[in-house]
């Protein structure tokens, strides 16, 4: 009943922002120009390293171009569902504009995360995956079902991920009051998601897989594919998701225990 | 029974202080000072089903933070607060389903949609059921005679169109308890009348207990029929409006209307001799008119004295502007104040 009434209200904010998005067409075509050069760079990066060597920390072409797909999946979901929202926390923390929706009896946590569907990037998200599908057909080695499934939750999960770490980097703007260094800073880290973890040597390997987990968003999903063992690896991813969405929601809270909303 | 309750309700912010210029904005850099702000001093206050409380203060005295308590979105430093039995920082959907807020400051509803679709979602937010949510929406439609700005974009509505809408927002779930921050700022004098009368329409209906504050003192005159006065966060007079009159009225107005034109003859002879020995100041002279700030105390002996000295055909006794109190009453220090009988 509750998931039925937040999946209808989810419905409100699609069509809210399709008809929104629909209206600024010079934007649309922009952001789909600027994302698809974003994926093709990516993948051309990838493929002049792979012109010099056979392999990259113990990955193939094919698993690398595989992983590239992955991230720029998680990429887009972030851009598509999430970015803008976040984008916003921020402002309505200062700017005191959160006051409306804590007097709504429904999540407000779930209204702040999810208003706000970049129905402009849509596009991208279906090239994303068309991606990720070329990538998964043109691999040449044994993949099964099983292993495709767990992968693809995993890539979901990842961009749960990604959105619980970017929130977290805004969230202390409830003390801060400023949200100036906090995004910019979670951008710059968030390029960790764009590389293999197999790529670093410990402690960093360590701590990209926990404290700053963006090697379970795109790299440990795409390594589920391929390693003899994975259950250590989704055990582990699963653990660090759970610890994050409970580290947001205490921050959450916290924060709303010192808004100060603004004056009038 | 009251429906909202606070008891010594206080509120503090902490604010940072920084000394002027550049070599300030380095010192608070390395080391930062801070002060505590009281925004509310145990602040007492009851409003019951039905009733309309005025919320009135200067710029600052603490009356938005006090409807931010009750409305859930500030946590209080101290003190009770209690609506519809619970307390609103729980933010409990039972409490926040029977509630609504309107800042005539800060827009509710989605800027680039229509007005019917952002009442789309509040009907699925509140969980109105169809046929309750067509009625309500009917009613306040026509209440306020919006039926044709339904369908047009909110950014594309005149400021007194969109602050109707963001009222049909508010009430769409016929709330138990309203707050009304400024309703009607920067709204033109159609506009603000209009407002009003809905509010009294919907009061009437609905009987919630409503909390309003405002600074035209026109809102609180035919709105309210019980004020509370906040200074510095502090409540200084809880009680009814006509007993501000009674009680901090110094004066009473007295208009004259000359049987002929006033003259510099009657202006420096009978009128200054009048005016010589008695309290009382010209407000107005014009043509055949003249006004009078009297001392209430002596009211009588003034009319009398115009009628026994001064040719007239009319006279009338005023009270003085409850705006004007209100204002004295907030901006004078030294005022001996005395809560009424709800405080």
């Amino acid at each position: 009943m509750n998931l039925a009434r937040y999946a209808r209200l989810y419905g409100h904010f699609l069509r809210f922002s399709f008809s929104k998005a629909l209206e600024f067409r010079v934007d649309f075509y922009f952001r789909v120009g600027m994302d698809v050069a974003y994926y093709a760079m990516n993948l051309a990066f990838f493929k002049i390293i792979f012109l010099h060597s056979k392999y990259l920390a113990g990955w193939t072409d094919g698993q690398v171009t595989i992983f590239v797909g992955a991230f720029i999946v998680v990429d887009a979901i972030h851009m598509t569902v999430f970015a803008n929202n976040i984008f916003q926390i921020g402002d309505l923390i200062n700017k005191g504009d959160l006051d409306y929706y804590l007097v709504r009896p429904v999540s407000t946590f779930f209204f702040v995360s999810f208003r706000d569907f970049a129905a402009n990037s849509f596009l991208n998200l279906i090239i994303a995956v068309g991606v990720l599908i070329w990538a998964l057909a043109r691999y040449t080695g044994a993949l099964g079902w099983a292993r495709i499934s767990v992968f693809l939750l995993l890539i979901l999960n990842g961009a749960l991920l990604h959105f619980l770490v970017a929130i977290l980097f805004i969230l202390p703007t409830f003390w801060t009051h400023s949200r100036r260094g906090l995004q910019p800073l979670f951008w710059q880290t968030a390029r960790f998601m764009e590389r293999p973890h197999s790529i670093f040597t410990s402690p960093m390997r360590w701590i990209l897989l926990t404290i700053l987990p963006f090697s379970l968003m795109a790299s440990v999903p795409s390594a589920v594919l391929f390693e003899p063992r994975p259950g250590l690896l989704i055990v582990g991813t699963a653990v660090v998701t759970v610890l994050f969405f409970s580290a947001v929601q205490w921050v959450w809270r916290k924060g709303l225990a010192v808004y100060a909303s603004a004056s009038s | 029974m009251a429906v909202i309750q606070t008891k010594n309700l206080s509120k503090t912010f902490r604010v940072h202080k920084k000394a002027a210029g550049f070599k300030g904005s380095l010192k608070a850099l390395v080391r930062r000072e801070w002060l505590e702000k009281s925004a509310l001093q145990n602040v007492s206050i009851e409003v019951s089903s039905g009733e309309i409380l005025g919320l009135v203060g200067a710029n600052g005295a603490g009356k938005t933070t006090l409807v931010k308590i009750l409305a859930g979105i500030v946590c209080a430093s101290s003190g009770d607060v209690s609506v519809l039995g619970h307390n609103p920082w729980q933010r409990s959907n039972e409490l926040r389903r029977q509630v609504a807020l309107i800042m005539g400051q800060k827009a509710q509803l989605w800027w680039d949609l229509p007005a019917e679709d952002c009442f789309l979602l509040l009907r699925d937010i509140y969980q109105i059921p169809h046929n309750q949510y067509r009625q309500n929406l009917e009613f306040l439609v026509e209440s306020l005679g919006v039926q044709d700005q339904l369908n047009i974009q909110i950014r594309r509505l005149s400021l007194g169109e969109r602050m109707k809408m963001e009222l049909i927002a508010a009430l769409l779930h016929t709330p138990k308890v309203v707050y009304l921050d400024e309703p009607t700022i920067g709204l033109d004098l159609t506009a603000q009348r209009a407002i009003r009368k809905f509010i009294l329409e919907y009061r009437k209906l609905h009987k919630p207990a409503m909390i309003l504050t405002s600074h035209y003192m026109e809102d609180i005159e035919q709105l309210c029929e019980r004020i509370a006065i906040i200074k510095e966060g502090k409540i200084v007079y809880d009680g009814e409006l006509s007993r501000v009159v009674n009680k901090y009225a110094q004066h009473k107005i007295l208009s004259l209307e000359m049987a002929g034109p006033l003259t510099d003859s009657i202006r420096q002879g009978e009128l200054a001799n009048l005016l010589k020995n008695l309290r009382a100041e010209v407000l107005l002279e014009e043509q055949n008119r003249v006004r009078l700030k009297v001392a209430r105390s002596d009211v009588a002996q003034v009319a009398s004295a115009v009628l026994q000295k001064i040719a007239i055909t009319d006279l009338s006794i005023e009270e003085e502007d409850i705006g004007n109190i209100i204002e004295k009453l907030i901006r004078r220090d030294g005022v001996k104040y005395d809560s009424g009988p709800a405080s």
